[in-house]
């Protein structure tokens, strides 16, 4: 048998113990922002997309669809396209550089900010007036992209089936040597109709997602620090705030 | 005791108050630093700038509004170990962090 092969039940995991292979994978994992320019070969992003196609789903509705795209002209123009609508939302809301006036400009976007409070979260808020300025890339220059298109007629939250279905898909491909980049800005593509029809994304679709896919240049995987996040733990009739370093609290 | 005010949760910060908002910020280490610029290429938040010529060419994090998001993707591609977050960004109000400590690597339970 295969000596890495886990046994349910069986494998212990000691204090301290080394990282097993698959949770390398997980804590190395870095978004990668910087590509080659040599193609990613097709049978390892069919294999990748096999790991996606294996993701759980609630009810297992599997409420995805993939659309890969290696044409450079195409992802160009598509990139072109992202710039572009970038551009009217920094028009419009970006009140530090708009020419409509900085009072009027924040007055705006301070209403669309409260309708939007996710997608205008003060990062991809920063994000879209670099992207209109062209200094960061909205594909970063990888030679394939995934479109994760979300079925709205799955089980209860579609998006988060998504989300365990592109999670697949990057660790998949983490673990054979190559980079990625989740691309939440594909969902500015959804606005125009142009993208729509051209890929044909009728209902039940929806673009929900991208992942950039290619291999990295220079080594930007590795392990990092995080902030370490509180845990609230319930055990023996006491519940404890899981904090750093074991100093936990018993309330 | 609520983490979370009525109040907060009506405000919603004007990102470039310095009253309310905290970038990501960096510690680094210009002994270590050569400039060779990959960091600044790969941030997301085009936060780090190359200043300075020949053995004086190091990495800066800007100084003016650095939109950092404290990935730390820098750290993870700098192959000398000249750079990592110290402090975690944080826009205050609807946006507060809650519930975070202090940065650490991957911890070995
Ligand atoms: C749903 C989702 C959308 C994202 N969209 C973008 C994006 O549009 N552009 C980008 O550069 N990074 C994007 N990211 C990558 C995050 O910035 C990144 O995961 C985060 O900073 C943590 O860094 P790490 O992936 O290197 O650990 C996205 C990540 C997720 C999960
Ligand atoms: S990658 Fe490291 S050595 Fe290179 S400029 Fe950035 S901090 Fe300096
Ligand atoms: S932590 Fe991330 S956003 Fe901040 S400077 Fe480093 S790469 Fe840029």
């Amino acid at each position: 048998m295969d000596e890495t092969a886990v046994v349910a039940g069986e494998t212990e995991v000691a204090t301290g113990a080394d990282w097993n292979p698959v949770e390398r994978v997980i804590l190395e994992r870095r978004s990668v922002r910087k590509y080659k320019d040599r193609q990613v070969p097709e049978n390892v992003v069919r294999r990748i997309l096999e790991a996606g196609r294996f993701a759980p789903s609630a009810g297992n509705a599997q409420p995805w669809k993939f659309i890969v795209i290696r044409d450079r002209a195409m992802l160009d123009e598509m990139e072109r396209d992202v710039v572009r609508l970038c551009k009217v939302f920094k028009f419009f809301l970006d009140w530090r550089t708009s020419p409509l006036g900085r009072s009027a400009t924040w007055l705006m976007a301070q209403t669309f900010i409260r309708i939007k409070r996710n997608q205008l979260h003060p990062i991809p808020f920063g994000a879209i007036t670099l992207i209109a300025e062209g200094k960061l890339r909205a594909f970063h220059g990888a030679p394939t992209l995934i479109l994760l298109l979300e079925d709205r007629r799955g089980v209860s939250r579609p998006q988060v089936d998504i989300g365990c279905c592109g999670e697949n898909i990057v660790l998949a491909a983490q673990s054979m040597g190559l980079g990625t980049c989740w691309v939440g800005f594909v969902e500015l593509l959804k606005y125009g109709l142009k993208w729509r029809k051209r890929l044909g994304i009728e209902f039940p679709y929806r673009i929900c997602e991208g992942i950039c896919l290619g291999y990295p240049v220079g080594n930007p995987q590795g392990m990092i620090e995080r902030e370490v996040m509180d845990v609230d733990w319930y055990e023996d009739g006491a519940m404890r705030k899981v904090r750093q370093g074991g100093d936990d609290v018993t309330v | 005791m609520s983490q979370f005010s009525f109040l907060e949760r009506l405000s919603v910060p004007t990102y470039d108050n310095d009253e309310y908002a905290t970038t990501g910020r960096l510690f680094i280490d210009h002994e270590k630093c050569n400039g060779c610029g990959v960091c600044s290429q790969i941030c997301p938040g085009k936060a780090i700038s190359i200043r300075g010529e020949g053995k004086a060419k190091k990495a800066y994090l800007d100084e003016d509004f650095p939109q950092c998001m404290s990935c730390n993707d820098c750290a993870a591609i700098c192959e000398r170990d000249a750079l990592k977050v110290v402090v975690a960004y944080d826009f205050g109000l609807y946006y507060k962090k809650l519930n975070r400590g202090a940065f650490a690597p991957p911890r070995r339970y």
